[in-house]
């Protein structure tokens, strides 16, 4: 019974995004079922949000938050937002500044940054033992974005500080299960790419011992874990 | 040899124990502007040249030069050119078509700078034709032969995402049966502007191993392995300085041999160490002075830091505009315009590499976002984005472009298991596939490595199809581009600004 009430704030369809400004960045929306969702604001290249496209689709997968609305949507969080690769045409609707719709704060707004880039310190300085890096993908995706990106060169200095004896690279393709009961599985032979393209990263960044495995099964989706699903491991071991 | 107007100002050099004035007048002068290879002029610290509405100067950061035998200003091929005969410093170490259009006079069209191979449309065309080399004369481009399908560095041939074919070609090269696309060794010819080899530890610096817009490893230096920052070339096909030297000498300068390892390192220590900016307005006087805008002149390129990201307001890209509000109608002009390319919002929208690395589409941004390095306004990471100038239906070609474009035009069709281009899907037609042509990937398809915004005065026409004229065209563009909405007034400003940079 708790599971099946979880599963009713699980939200997973495919819409067009709607860019709805504001007086300060632009609020990402989508409508599914007759309703309004937030999904995220304008930020910089390094937020863990990354907006949709105009002119695409999107695969929203998303859990129904507690609290107001913002720019009239229902936000959802956590959220995974993957762009369909294929050009839509009738991804089209941007929404002029409306009073009383704001956008929440931003770290940065729509014209030059004010704040220098915060650095993140080096993670696992002080660790010596196996450790597991995971890079995540949007859907039917390969293209690694800054965040994924940051894991790989994480996973490579690690690598090399332990001088490591395997690294041990695992990709994965995977199901989505929409809200409508829609079984949506990636393309074959995306488990192998992602897993080949990490392999290559970390070669290229100077990582020994690196082999290479993926499973070229998807699993069925079950709309709560899917996103996290669409992976490749970087195990890790001294 | 020419008459030039040249108005100088004061430079200020005092940051490396240097004091250099030059004389804060108009003079009238009879002056050597285009060099031929093996003139053996020396080359003073600092010169300055005509340029739009002022003067452009030129700065050897390591001191005054002799060209002769220096193997950037000495012909090292078959057909009589050097690397300066296309990177001229009166033409801020470029060339405009103003200037080749006086060559192709005062020489009948001999001079090397015309030669077939990449100087004229095609090299099958009658070379004693002006109309052979229109493509020179009239947008300042040069041929670029590419082999297709694009190769690896053993040679061989790299997987491509589409497939080409040629349905315009008023050059006639990419269906000549000798140089084309089914030639024996299948060709695809584009024609591009030739960029300044100066300012270029800007342009070699922000390298990292992995490129943000790709996800994918960066190219390395062959001789170091490390990391280059792909920013040299229109599609970033050459790593370093030496490869791109190399290469030139071989290809545009018809070597037999390679040139020496030695040749090799003068020519790249020449080019580290030139700095050109604007230095002087007509009507302004000296742009570098002090209490004005940190980044104007060439000492200041000289003299900054490079790798450092100015899409801020702490550290803007080419430094603060303040003191010059308020001032005369020229300065003020150019704040204005410093403060519309720093700050004016508009919808950037469509750009590929842009938009399509998760920024989002649209994002609501300034010119700053995309032309964002400190000093130069290139884009910090490597730095290639489909801005538009060479895909249909935004290329800068005229909409009939059946009837009246002078560039070729491509059709090309992606593979369905390709990623498509981001926003113009599987099927693209391009005056210049850009990056694609070496990546073999769809979603590359007219992406073109950004410019520095140096010397732009100097070096008419602009972007690198040639296709601006001026300044005023450039922002035209854009404008009309992401429907900026610049009023005339806002229009004349950002062309100010750009003019003194």
């Amino acid at each position: 019974m708790i599971g099946a009430v979880a599963l009713a704030q699980q939200r997973s369809f495919i819409a067009c995004p709607i860019v709805r400004d504001t007086r300060t960045v632009p609020c990402y929306l989508a409508e599914y079922d007759g309703e309004t969702y937030f999904l995220g604001i304008q930020q910089d290249i390094t937020s863990d949000f990354h907006p949709p496209q105009l002119k695409h689709e999107a695969l929203i997968e998303g859990t129904v938050a507690a609290g107001p609305r913002i720019c009239g949507g229902i936000p959802l969080q956590p959220l995974s937002v993957s762009v369909i690769k294929e050009v839509n045409l009738a991804c089209n609707t941007l929404l002029p500044e409306e009073t009383g719709i704001d956008a929440p704060p931003a770290e940065r707004g729509p014209g030059p940054s004010t704040t220098p880039l915060e650095t993140a310190p080096a993670r696992h300085q002080t660790f010596s033992g196996p450790q597991q890096f995971t890079v995540l993908y949007s859907f039917d995706d390969d293209y690694l974005e800054y965040g994924a990106q940051k894991v790989v060169n994480e996973a490579a200095a690690y690598a090399k500080q332990v001088k490591a004896a395997s690294v041990k690279i695992a990709g994965y393709r995977a199901t989505s299960l929409l809200s409508n009961g829609q079984q949506l599985t990636e393309k074959a032979g995306l488990a192998e790419k992602r897993a080949q393209n990490i392999a290559t990263l970390l070669r290229g960044l100077g990582v020994s011992n690196v082999t290479v495995d993926w499973k070229s099964e998807a699993e069925p989706g079950n709309a709560k874990t899917d996103p996290s699903r669409r992976r490749v491991s970087i195990a890790v071991a001294p | 040899m020419r008459r030039t107007l040249l108005a100088l100002g004061t430079l200020a050099l005092g940051t490396l124990g240097l004091a250099l004035t030059l004389s804060a007048q108009y003079q009238n002068v009879f002056k050597v502007t285009w060099l031929e290879p093996g003139g053996g002029e020396a080359l003073p610290e600092f010169d300055a040249f005509d340029s739009v509405d002022g003067t452009v100067g030129v700065l050897n950061a390591s001191g005054s030069l002799k060209t002769d035998g220096h193997p950037f200003f000495t012909a090292l091929g078959s057909n009589g050119r050097a690397c300066v005969t296309c990177h001229q410093p009166s033409w801020g170490m470029s060339v405009s078509t103003a200037a080749l259009g006086d060559r192709w006079h005062e020489t009948d069209g001999k001079d090397p700078v015309f030669a077939a191979f990449d100087g004229s449309n095609c090299p099958s065309l009658p070379q004693e034709k002006e109309s052979s080399h229109s493509l020179l004369l009239k947008r300042g481009l040069f041929r670029i032969p590419l082999a297709w399908p694009p190769r690896n560095a053993d040679g061989s041939a790299k997987p491509v995402e589409f497939t080409i074919d040629v349905v315009r070609d008023p050059t006639g090269c990419n269906t000549s049966a000798q140089y084309g696309l089914k030639s024996p060794e299948p060709t695809v010819s584009v024609y591009r502007r030739p960029r300044i080899t100066a300012n270029l530890k800007y342009v070699l610096s922000g390298a990292t191993p992995i490129v943000l817009k790709t996800g994918r490893l960066a190219d390395v230096d062959p001789e170091t392995g490390k990391p280059v920052s792909m920013n040299l070339m229109t599609d970033a096909r050459e790593a370093t300085l030496s490869t791109q030297a190399v290469n030139a000498i071989m290809g545009h300068e018809q070597a037999k041999n390679r040139p020496t390892p030695q040749q090799i390192q003068r020519i790249v220590d020449y080019e580290s160490q030139v700095y050109v900016a604007q230095q002087a307005h007509i009507f302004g006087g000296p742009l570098a002075v002090a209490g004005g805008p940190s980044g104007l002149g060439v000492a200041a390129l000289r003299d900054h830091n490079a790798g450092v990201l100015g899409d801020n307001d702490y550290d803007p890209v080419f430094g603060n505009f303040k003191a010059w509000h308020g001032t005369d109608y020229y300065q003020s002009s150019v704040a204005r315009g410093a403060d519309i390319f720093m700050h004016r919002q508009f919808w950037l929208r469509d750009a590929a590499h842009i938009n399509s690395i998760g920024l989002g589409n649209p994002v609501k941004r300034t010119c700053s976002t995309c032309h964002n390095s400190r000093m130069t306004g290139q884009d910090l990471s490597a730095g290639w984005v489909d801005a538009g100038t060479t895909n249909y239906p935004t290329w800068t070609e005229p909409a009939t472009w059946a009837d009246s474009s002078e560039l070729p035009v491509f059709k090309i069709t992606c593979a369905k298991d390709a990623d498509p281009h981001p926003y113009l899907g599987r099927v693209i037609y391009s005056t210049d596939p850009g990056r694609a042509l070496i990546s073999g990937r769809c979603s590359d398809i007219g992406s073109i490595v950004m410019q520095q915004l140096r010397g732009l005065a100097a070096r008419a026409p602009y972007f690198a199809n040639g296709s601006a004229k001026t300044l005023r065209e450039v922002v035209d563009f854009y404008d009309r581009r992401f429907d900026i909405k610049l009023s005339d007034a806002e229009k004349e400003d950002l062309v100010n600004f750009l003019g003194a940079l």
